[in-house]
């Protein structure tokens, strides 16, 4: 349960527009400033993520993801800068929000989900937004979320394709239940254009606003596809959990 | 009945880089055995040895899940849109790798 946390007059004031949106307004804004989200990876994918929920106000981020940044980052990874090259990936991150938002309590995490830390994480958090790019991550990640009954977005992407879906407690599946297997052909490293990447971030972090201020109608039960190669969009339902 | 298969991108390059393939078949298995019969190598990534679809993709007939209707047995109609949807991942990537 997230404990809302009231306003400054600061914090008023930055937030104001996102709070004229019907539905939303203060109580919304306290929600989101007394709420915590884990982000699993914050390259592409994540970084968005992590960017938008800066911006939008949420409280506290807890960003895991290990290495530096290498060059072939840096035509996605919005939070690297070319300055950062060799440096923490996780360390570079964590300034660029805090530039963004000095207000957000950020933890640098500098390892990715494992099945070492993966309770730790999720136990410290409300809410899990999963970017990472390998199932074994994946997997983990759901496995501990629907155990501790923590909602998780689920973001991924593959060349002009992604898939977006939020997973619930007792309300729907988790992502290895809907598969349990990963698909064999899976690399670690596949064609990606930044602004797909960052398309579905920014979906990604909508759906995490919506489930942590109750606004809106996330997208659970149902995976949105949709290819922005063509600009077509489907839903498809996934049946009850 | 004349159906469109949506195809993922991992597996466009049996289809000639094509999104889309317009196909026949009364049924979900009628449909990928004339989607095989026009793009040979497709069925092979889609079902495992035993002829169930692989654990990694779920198949929807205008956006239903079949494996909550009648799995391979689904019927299909005219015009209907069937969608092969495998999990992917991905945050990060580089390089690309085929299947």
């Amino acid at each position: 349960m997230i404990e809302p946390k009231s306003l400054t007059d600061e914090e008023r004031a930055v937030y104001e527009w996102q709070m004229w949106v019907p539905e939303f307004g203060e109580e919304g804004q306290e929600k989101l400033k007394g709420a915590s989200v884990l982000i699993s990876r914050i390259g592409g994918l994540g970084g968005v993520v992590a960017y938008e929920l800066a911006a939008a106000g949420v409280g506290r981020l807890v960003l895991a993801h290990a290495g530096d940044v290498k060059p072939s980052d840096l035509n996605r990874q919005l939070l690297m800068t070319h300055d950062g090259l060799g440096k923490s990936r996780v360390e570079s991150a964590a300034r660029r929000l805090r530039e963004l938002n000095p207000r957000l309590e950020v933890e640098a995490v500098a390892e990715n989900i494992n099945e070492g830390n993966a309770a730790a994480l999720v136990g410290s958090v409300d809410l899990v937004v999963d970017c990472a790019p390998l199932f074994e991550e994946r997997f983990q990640m759901n496995r501990e979320a629907k155990s501790q009954g923590k909602p998780l977005v689920e973001c991924a992407m593959y060349e002009m394709e992604a898939q977006l879906t939020t997973f619930l407690p007792g309300e729907t599946r988790y992502l290895h239940e809907l598969y349990p297997e990963k698909p064999e052909w899976w690399k670690r490293e596949f064609p990606v254009f930044g602004a797909v990447s960052g398309a579905v971030g920014c979906m990604g972090a909508m759906e995490a606003i919506k489930v942590i201020s109750g606004i809106g109608e996330p997208l659970t039960g149902e995976l949105l596809v949709f290819d922005l190669g063509e600009m077509r969009f489907h839903k498809m339902k996934l049946g009850p959990s | 009945m004349a159906v469109t298969i949506r195809i993922p991108t991992p597996l466009r390059k049996f289809t000639d880089g094509k999104s889309e393939v317009d196909v026949e078949g009364g049924t979900v298995r009628e449909i990928f055995d004339d989607v095989e019969n026009r793009h040979g190598g497709l069925k092979d990534k889609i079902f495992d040895d035993a002829g169930e679809v692989r654990r990694f993709i779920n198949v929807f007939v205008n956006g239903e899940d079949v494996r909550h209707a009648e799995g391979l047995d689904t019927p299909v109609k005219d015009g209907d849109e069937l969608s092969v949807v495998p999990a992917i991942a991905g945050g990060l990537g580089s390089r690309p790798r085929q299947v």
